[in-house]
């Protein structure tokens, strides 16, 4: 074809720069614009032009001003027009356009046309361009050819058209004829592969109508079970039996797969049957369920029979065990659907396991045991190379998790979470929710191990874990029954930390450092009142004294939750050490923040002074060790699991009641009389969450909105009218707003308008080296609706030009993946 | 089940082929961010170790393979069944690879109207119509000597 289309993609392709290409392409681009406007335009060059905007089209240009030349082209009486013009429509129009209106005379016309590959070409664009009004209009035409045409090409064709256009407009079916179907079903010599594909369509199309549709009488009077369904059954019992033969048939050349005979084919059947049964049993149709046995046992012998090595083979047992799950067949099927899936596992093959671990996880409450009992590739599977298999492991084990299998997966899952690295930390925190879940549920008898699994968790996990799971370790912890099995989790904590290895937790590990320094407060008493003459003596009263005391040091950041951890702490260490100069020591610590620019820790640090000031019988009273959490919220009470009810102990209930503490979603309640004290201590409680506001998923928002703390945290923000908008994307729009910019300082205010639910954002900035940046809190949560907006204060000082690289991660729509942005923003503003 | 669009692209993202089946906005400029993120999502995968099949949206999943230089990708529902695809994937390539003679990324630049009369020969309004090679090679031949 035209030498002149070859030259314009050569010289696109020769462009030296991006900018040259540009400026071909916007030249060429504007010619073909004139040249199509020129109504004496010679036909070759017409053509020529048409060519080279579909060129411009791949390559992701403008191309609606070529969309009335298509219409020309396809009324030419030259085949090789009307082809580039069909092809030019299917591309550049879409169901939308007023033009189609002008296509429906063209595809009238040329369905009846004398040249069967014109035929061909308005049949395949009607494939394409189907829409209601061109199916009522058109059907007739296509009807036309299935009943007439002798040519299994068009035959294929017409069927696929006439299965899309009865999908758009139901009401065909009322003129829709069975006999049609069944005629070309008997005439072997039209009978290909491809015309029983189109078959297929046809039947697909009927019977998910029959599904939607369910038992309701149509407004056309049609009666889906004796018109549609009753007519339908001989056709599938004739599938049935052609399907059969399919799988069971060695080689026909020209449809072999991989040593699979026709795989399409045969996946379509598979499906086209699934849904005959499904809609026989929503319309509860006796005649259709009768035959279900006799599909059962096909389809035994399609799973036994079929090459599970090649990826054909692999397609049509999918399809197959699909089938099993979603018509929920009888049991021994159901067990070998499962191994196939297992089968699958055991491969090198990443594609498969994908595959088998997706459908795994959605059998798992059809087939429990059968899963179960494939444990040991699915958690060989955690150390797969791809994370996204990785994950869906993960998923896996926990789903197949239970009191049985409870301490080898968990120690499976700790052989996978010692491998992970920052890369995967959607995965780590994933585990460590399900973790935590895992031991409210089931009952464990040794809690020595439960505390050692959490110990190990924290140590090579400590800092993905969100504050929210730490709380939920805290309470495990609290809850565990034996005091020497803290006591033992408390020393391992300490002998690591304070002994040579200390190397191994770094200062980046605030889940160890937090559990650390809340079990000091807890229990210290109960390991240093303990005069163990053989231990090697590093954990004595000034040694945890100046952990606390170099803790605090080791954070300068703007980390208040350690420091509220440390304050209590040090306040409850207090009456538990002996020696006057460790207690003086405590002292000055909480002391220390009597300046501190955080309100509240100075408000803390200022109450917990008067407390110091207490004799230590009055301290002892209030700073008794915690009681027994009760922990409540809505998951479980929709899981009925006896185990929790086991953990609660009576006197807790006692409290509840005297406390009236039933409203709110978490019950913390304290053995105490004082009423101050515990005040101060739902405080701490309160104040977590304050803190914790970048990694707050939704649900602890909701749980806390009832804390006074946090009602301003509802209110909604909106956008001020100066915000300029510096990020577009998909999912969405980053405004910013230049609050103040002054000799050596600037505050900038961001907001962030989501356009698809997200959550878990979290913004990473950078600013030139000059300069030092600060970054506020999001502000109200980092869960954001559709529509709503965030907002992010950014403290910038230091000197040179005003730029911002923002970097974006966030989950959309609840899902489990992250997704990053990133974008650069200049303003034009010097400090 | 039907393929909602198939897209053909090289290594360095240029796109070579694009169809989409399902009802498209013709804003271009959001085929085209959409296609910018499918380039980026599967380009920066690992060939050998991760699996040819990426969750996309909440209505699509991808199904690609890389052949030298060039990715063929396929944007199926997420019910749909991968391992077909991979077939339907590695059959059109087979034809391309037939029809063109040990087929390169130029034949396709160059004649991308043949491909597409290919491919409109393999799948009608997004469901595959056509599964013998020879019978699309025959057919084939005879179209292209229509010219």
């Amino acid at each position: 074809m035209g030498s002149s289309l070859r030259s314009f993609i050569k010289d696109v392709r020769g462009a030296k720069t991006l900018a040259d290409e540009r400026a071909i392409i916007t030249k060429q681009s504007a010619k073909i614009r004139t040249k199509l406007r020129d109504d004496h335009l010679p036909h070759e060059k017409r053509r020529v032009n048409i060519q080279k905007l579909l060129y411009l089209y791949i390559l992701g240009e403008k191309t609606h001003f070529g969309q009335v030349e298509c219409i020309n082209l396809i009324a030419s009486d030259d085949f090789v027009d009307k082809r580039l013009g069909y092809l030019a429509a299917t591309l550049l129009l879409d169901e939308s356009e007023d033009l189609l209106t002008l296509l429906t005379n063209m595809l009238n016309n040329d369905l009846h046309h004398p040249n069967k590959y014109a035929v061909s070409l308005a049949l395949t664009s009607l494939g394409f361009l189907s829409s209601p009004e061109l199916a009522r209009d058109l059907y007739p035409d296509v009807e036309n050819i299935i009943k007439n045409s002798k040519d299994p090409f068009l035959l294929k064709k017409a069927l696929q058209c006439a299965a899309k256009l009865i999908f758009k407009d139901v009401s065909l079916l009322e003129i829709f004829n069975i006999e049609d179907i069944t005629k070309i079903l008997a005439n072997h010599s039209v009978c290909t592969h491809g015309v029983l594909l189109g078959v297929a369509k046809i039947l697909q199309s009927i019977l998910s109508i029959g599904l939607n549709r369910g038992n309701d009488d149509g407004e056309d009077g049609v009666d889906y079970n004796s018109d549609v369904l009753s007519p339908l059954s001989l056709l599938l019992r004739d599938f049935f039996v052609r399907l059969e033969n399919l799988n069971s048939k060695n080689i026909e050349p020209g449809y072999d797969v991989q040593g699979i005979c026709d795989p399409f084919l045969q996946c379509e059947m598979i499906y086209t049957l699934k849904l005959y049964f499904q809609v026989g049993e929503l319309l509860d149709s006796k005649h259709v369920l009768d035959y279900k046995n006799n599909f059962c046992d096909l389809l035994t012998r399609i799973a036994t029979n079929t090459d599970s090595t090649k990826n054909s083979g692999q397609a049509i047992l999918y399809e197959t065990v699909k089938t099993i799950f979603s018509l929920n067949l009888n049991q021994p099927l159901r067990v070998l659907g499962v191994n196939i899936l297992a089968k699958f596992l055991t491969g090198k093959e990443n594609n498969t396991k994908y595959v088998s671990l997706n459908t795994l996880l959605n059998v798992v409450p059809q087939e429990p045991t059968a899963v179960q009992r494939h444990r040991k590739f699915i958690s060989h599977c955690l150390q797969d190379s791809d994370v996204s298999i990785r994950m869906r492991a993960l998923e896996l084990s926990f789903a197949i998790l239970d009191d049985s299998n409870l301490v080898d997966s968990v120690n499976e899952l700790m052989k996978f979470l010692a491998k992970q690295d920052e890369d995967s930390k959607d995965l780590i925190v994933y585990s460590i929710d399900h973790l935590v879940d895992t031991f409210d549920f089931h009952t464990v008898k040794d809690e020595g191990w439960k505390l050692d699994i959490f110990l190990n968790v924290l140590k090579m996990v400590g800092s993905f874990i969100n504050y929210e799971k730490i709380n939920d370790i805290l309470i495990i912890i609290n809850n565990t029954t034996q005091l020497s099995d803290k006591s033992d989790f408390l020393r391992k904590l300490l002998t690591i930390s304070l002994g040579e290895k200390s190397i191994e937790i770094t200062d980046e590990n605030i889940g160890w450092q937090l559990v650390l320094i809340w079990c000091i407060g807890e229990y210290g008493d109960l390991i240093l009142n303990q005069n163990d003459e053989s231990s090697t003596n590093i954990i004595n009263e000034s040694s945890v004294t100046n952990y606390l005391l170099n803790i605090k040091e080791s954070y300068t950041t703007t980390n208040h939750k350690i420091f509220n951890y440390i304050l209590t702490a040090a306040l409850k260490l207090s009456i538990k050490v002996h020696d006057p100069k460790n207690i003086e020591q405590l002292r000055q610590l909480i002391l220390g923040y009597s300046d501190s620019s955080d309100l509240l820790l100075q408000t803390k640090c200022n109450q917990y002074e008067i407390f110091f000031n207490q004799p230590v019988s009055v301290r002892k009273v209030i700073l008794e060790t915690m009681p027994k959490f009760e922990k409540i919220n809505e998951k479980q009470n929709n899981i009925k699991k006896p185990s929790k009810s086991l953990i609660s102990d009576e006197s807790t209930n006692l409290i509840s009641d005297l406390l009236g503490d039933d409203s709110k979603t978490e019950a913390k309640t304290l053995k105490s009389d004082n009423v101050q004290p515990i005040d101060l201590l739902e405080e701490i409680f309160g104040e977590k969450k304050a803190v914790n506001q970048s990694v707050k998923s939704g649900e602890e928002q909701e749980k806390s909105a009832d804390l006074p703390l946090q009602s301003t945290k509802n209110s909604n923000v909106i956008l001020p009218s100066d915000a300029v908008k510096i990020h577009d994307s998909t999912s969405l729009n980053v405004y910013a707003s230049l609050l103040s910019a002054n000799a050596g300082q600037a505050h900038i205010e961001l907001y962030f308008q989501a356009k698809l639910p997200m959550s878990d954002l979290q913004t990473f900035c950078a600013v030139p080296k000059t300069q030092k940046l600060t970054l506020g809190q999001l502000h109200p949560s980092s869960t954001i609706e559709v529509n709503q907006i965030c907002k992010q204060l950014l403290k910038i000082s230091g000197s040179g030009k005003l730029k911002l690289r923002v970097k974006l991660n966030f989950h959309l729509n609840g899902s489990l993946s992250t997704t990053n942005e990133q974008f650069d923003h200049k303003f034009d503003k010097t400090l | 089940m039907g393929v909602q669009f198939i897209l053909c692209f090289n290594k360095q993202g240029v796109v070579r082929l694009v169809r989409w089946f399902d009802v498209h906005s013709s804003d271009s400029q959001r085929s085209q961010d959409t296609i910018a993120h499918i380039y980026r999502l599967i380009s920066s995968r690992d060939h050998k170790h991760q699996s040819n099949f990426v969750e996309f949206s909440d209505s699509t999943k991808l199904i690609y393979r890389r052949y030298a230089g060039l990715y063929f990708v396929m944007g199926v529902d997420l019910l749909d069944d991968e391992p077909i695809y991979l077939c339907h994937i590695h059959l059109f390539v087979e034809v391309l690879d037939a029809f063109f003679g040990n087929v390169c990324e130029l034949d396709i630049v160059f004649n991308f109207y043949k491909v597409y009369m290919i491919m409109d020969e393999m799948f009608i309004g997004g469901e595959i119509q056509e599964i013998s090679k020879d019978m699309l090679l025959e057919r084939l031949s005879t179209l292209d000597r229509l010219d």
